[in-house]
């Protein structure tokens, strides 16, 4: 049956996405590529020949094994070089290009989002990106200029708020339960929106949401959904942790846990996989899969909006990191293949599978009367409320002092208010919430951590 | 490490002065971002549950090297493999980890610290609280230089030519430009000094954004003098001034004469100083970048600017692309820090001008050979542009000329960039528009430059109504131009 065509959103696009198009000096090289007699003296390239670089390469783990537990003679090399392989040459992955990276490192997000999430429209496409900050930035910039409005999460990534603000686009906050943004709270803000423009996007982050570690279930993604159809929305899906789902936690009881991950084929559908319109902008990052430092990742969305994140680049960041493209191409293409990138995916599940069931054990052991939670069922954040005794529920300042104590006991957790659009009011700096990150510090940290996390709140609760 | 080479000279330079009224409302206020202040909070004994930050142990590189060519013939002994190990510092750069890490909006403390010292070397700033921050290529600097200054509604004084990504992202920022007078030596302070006393505009003039060397598209070089007097009126009128300077270290040697062959030792060529070394009072945002001296892709850069305007890039950074790689900052920093050194960093600059004069050489050369009559321009003396002032002849009026030129340029196998896309229209430029080519003369095989500026030639002399035979085949360019005199009668048989 073939897919239908996405629907056109064009009309919400705005003025300046309306008028970015192909830079015209760009759009040169294609009359060079058709024609071989053409002598080009049009575009500013450097000659690869100044490039000094020879060769570029890695040493990598098997795919789904962890570099402490691979022998050294078991490591996989990567390499590019000056001479097409598998992959382009260091003359492509050194030199300008456009906005769409270097082909070999496009195709293959491109071929790994159709194997994850089949989307339902004809016209799908993929385009690069420097990560889901750059991303966010320029899907929001499609279409929100000085004086939008962007719904939100009511708790979110710290990062969106410092964008928006020079920007001059307002934040509107939509209430969240444990499993994220509530389609009833985002239908009853955008039916009572009485705001000069129109609302036209809503981000989320339905995995393991920043900060609070919601994750939704494939019923909340379908409400969400048609909450967003019913009232014209294009939602920017931030989705750096999709992989890091787990399975239910249950308590330490002798029987072997992760033997239930959902690997790739149990993950909880995302919004993309749901999109018969065409109005999710789907944001991918390598940043927790790979590395960070890479600052790689890619965009998901209907060609012609992908064509405008793609100008929007050429006129930015052009496109990411050469030596970051290259060395993710060759990994992919010469050793790991798809079937490897899946299974390393699988694992770094279970690395951090593993961490949440410590330190929830921990938290559940320690933290009793001291703060509550809902378990996360992905991800890195657990998102705690502290249980304030009444006499400081209403007292002002409370939490700042709560954030001193941990200070002073050598522990560090992000105070909720950082993470409100509205943080800078005094009653969301007291709102009694703290995020925790489980990701980083040492596993045999973590008692330490969670008990001088109990000492610093006790005398608040 | 002192950032100084003298820490003595260093102690007598002033401050840089307070510009922050210049700074768009949202920037006036000092801000650190306030997660990076809790971030920024552990202490020795601190157990992090803060940062989202992934652990190392996820990372699957072990390790990441590179081979590498001395940066010149004379410089023996610095090639070879350059590497990064997982969790050990390599030489001054970063482990492996560290670099492939979240870190924060200002760069590798390795890459910075390179540069800081490269930037005392070269410009030997005039003011003491100067920094550097990593960028991801001058384009994109240009954006968050100009953001800092210019808000929706805005102008900026830009050069009558300029390069159109920077245009682009003012269209895209609403905020509009206006052009100064150039010549062939790049903007005229006396034209910027008279826009700017009678400037009645709806909001101020605050910033000039400018290419002071080998100039895009016009490679034009702002001589030593120009710049000084240029310096002058940007503080009469209290400009910043965004110095976007990619084709600074590609300074070219003279054109030989037929008495002398072409210096080939640039390190006896001194560089024309830059306007940051020029810049008591720091209003100098100075744009530097990879791109054109080591690869383009490598999308790593630096700005240069007074530490407070620095602090506000930082937040930019934050908040859009967090930071350029790590990981290429780490190759970069290894490569120029403990491979080849500031000495061999130095070799491969002068050796990039060598190349490039020889080009530049061959180009003009052959530019005057074939050109006369048909082009004039003034021979560049940095970068990789040459600016033709095409004369069309009596087809000069008609705006239908350079759309056929460039399509007989197509046909006749060659191909360079238009001026419409470098020129910030104004009425006097659309009145009587002079018409120009860029020609780059980087990337193109020598031999065929020659190939290239007869076939140039052709495609100007059929729109002019004169045709040049080819003689060796035969064949000439078929006449286009209706309204032209009648064409000579030609032979079109081989």
């Amino acid at each position: 049956m073939a897919k239908p065509h996405s629907v056109d959103l064009s009309g919400l696009f705005t003025e300046a996405t309306r008028v970015r198009d192909n830079s015209p000096l760009k759009s040169l090289t294609k009359y060079m590529e058709a024609d071989s007699q053409l002598v080009s003296l049009g575009a500013g390239l450097p000659h690869p020949s100044t490039f000094p670089f020879a060769q570029i390469g890695a040493r990598v783990a098997p795919a789904g094994a962890s570099v402490a537990n691979t022998a050294p003679a078991d490591m996989l090399n990567v390499y590019v070089t000056t001479l097409p392989g598998a992959v382009e040459g260091l003359g492509k992955f050194l030199q300008y290009g456009n906005g769409r990276g270097v082909p070999s490192y496009a195709a293959f997000t491109h071929e790994h989002t159709q194997r994850v999430h089949d989307p339902k429209y004809s016209d799908w496409d993929t385009v690069v990106s420097l990560g889901n900050t750059d991303a966010f930035v320029k899907a929001l910039m499609l279409f929100c200029s000085s004086g939008d409005t962007l719904l939100v999460d009511e708790w979110t990534y710290p990062a969106i708020i410092g964008t928006v603000v020079p920007m001059n686009v307002q934040l509107a906050p939509i209430r969240m339960d444990g499993e994220g943004m509530v389609p009833e709270a985002l239908d009853d803000v955008c039916t009572s929106w009485t705001g000069e423009r129109k609302l036209r996007m809503v981000y989320t982050i339905p995995t393991a949401q920043n900060p609070t570690g919601a994750t939704m279930s494939i019923e909340r993604k379908r409400a969400i959904y048609a909450v967003a159809q019913k009232h014209n929305l294009v939602i920017i899906e931030d989705d750096p942790y999709y992989y890091l789902q787990f399975e239910p936690y249950v308590a330490p009881s002798g029987t072997e846990r992760y033997t239930n991950l959902p690997g790739i084929k149990n993950l909880v559908p995302s919004l993309l996989s749901l999109d018969t319109d065409g109005r999710v902008i789907r944001l991918d990052s390598f940043s927790k899969v790979l590395a960070p430092g890479l600052r790689c990742g890619w965009v998901t969305a209907p060609k012609y909006i992908t064509d405008k994140i793609q100008f929007h680049n050429e006129t930015s960041i052009q496109q990411p990191a050469g030596v970051s493209q290259a060395i993710v191409a060759s990994l992919m293409n010469d050793q790991w293949g798809h079937a490897g990138w899946e299974r390393h995916l699988v694992q770094i599940q279970r690395e951090y599978a593993m961490r949440r069931d410590v330190f929830v054990d921990l938290c559940l052991k320690h933290l009793n009367g001291l703060v509550e939670f809902t378990v996360p069922d992905a991800g890195m954040f657990l998102w705690f409320r502290v249980l304030l005794r009444p006499e400081l529920q209403s007292q002002t300042g409370v939490m700042q002092r709560v954030f001193d104590s941990m200070v002073a006991n050598h522990v560090l957790l992000v105070p909720g208010y950082m993470f409100s659009p509205k943080g800078a009011e005094q009653k969301v700096r007291d709102e009694p919430y703290i995020r925790a990150a489980f990701s980083f510090a040492a596993t045999t940290d973590f008692e330490v951590a969670i008990t001088r996390l109990a000492q610093a709140l006790a005398p608040f609760c | 490490m002192s950032l100084n080479t003298s820490t003595a000279l260093a102690s007598k330079l002033p401050q840089a002065k307070d510009l922050s009224h210049l700074l768009v409302p949202t920037f006036r206020i000092h801000q650190k971002s306030p997660f990076k202040a809790v971030m920024g909070t552990p202490t020795h004994d601190m157990i992090n549950m803060a940062g989202g930050v992934p652990h190392p142990s996820t990372f699957p590189l072990e390790q990441v090297q590179a081979t590498v060519r001395a940066p010149s013939h004379a410089a023996l002994g610095r090639a070879g493999t350059l590497s990064l190990e997982r969790t050990q510092a390599s030489g001054s750069t970063e482990s492996l980890n560290e670099l492939l890490q979240y870190n924060d909006g200002r760069g590798m403390a390795s890459y910075c610290r390179f540069l800081r010292k490269f930037t005392e070397q070269t410009h030997a700033p005039p003011y003491a609280d100067w920094d550097v921050v990593a960028s991801c290529g001058n384009t994109d600097s240009i954006a968050k230089a100009v953001s800092l200054f210019c808000q929706q509604g805005d102008h900026i004084i830009v050069e009558q030519y300029s390069f159109p990504g920077a245009l682009s992202n003012l269209v895209f920022a609403k905020v509009k430009p206006v052009p100064v007078a150039m010549d062939s030596e790049g903007v005229d302070p006396v034209a910027l000094d008279s826009l700017c006393s009678s400037w009645t505009g709806a909001t101020p003039l605050r910033a000039i954004y400018m290419i002071p060397t080998g100039q895009n598209p016009t490679g034009a070089t702002m001589s030593l003098a120009r710049r000084k007097a240029l310096y002058a009126v940007a503080q009469k009128h209290d400009l910043v001034i965004i110095e976007d300077d990619p084709y600074y270290f590609l300074q070219l040697g003279p054109m030989p004469d037929t008495q002398e062959t072409a210096a080939t030792d640039m390190s006896k060529l001194p560089l024309v100083p830059s306007l940051l070394s020029l810049d008591t009072d720091g209003r100098v945002i100075r744009l530097d970048s990879f791109s054109k001296i080591l690869a383009p892709n490598l999308r790593c850069g630096w700005i240069t600017a007074p530490a407070y305007i620095q602090d506000r890039m930082q937040i930019l950074n934050e908040s859009t692309i967090l930071q350029p790689s790590g990981l290429t900052q780490g190759v970069i920093s290894r490569l120029l820090n403990d491979t080849w050194g500031i000495e061999g960093w130095n070799e491969h600059l002068n050796s990039l001008r060598a190349a490039y004069s020889a080009r530049r050489n061959l180009f003009v050369t052959l530019a005057h050979k074939h050109l006369a009559g048909l082009a004039t321009f003034t021979v560049p003396t940095a970068g990789m542009f040459l600016w033709m002032r095409v004369d069309l002849g009596d087809a000069a009026a008609d705006a239908t000329a350079m759309p056929r030129l460039l399509d007989a340029m197509k046909k006749g196998g060659v191909m360079m960039a238009p001026d419409m896309p470098f020129r910030v229209t104004n009425a006097a430029a659309a009145a009587a528009p002079e018409r120009f080519l860029r020609a780059a003369f980087a990337l193109a095989e020598t031999d065929m430059f020659e190939p290239a500026l007869e076939r140039l030639a052709r495609a100007i002399a059929s729109i002019r109504g004169s045709e040049l035979q080819d003689t060796q085949s035969g064949t000439c360019a078929e006449p286009i131009d209706t309204m032209a005199p009648a064409p000579i009668a030609v032979n079109s048989s081989t």
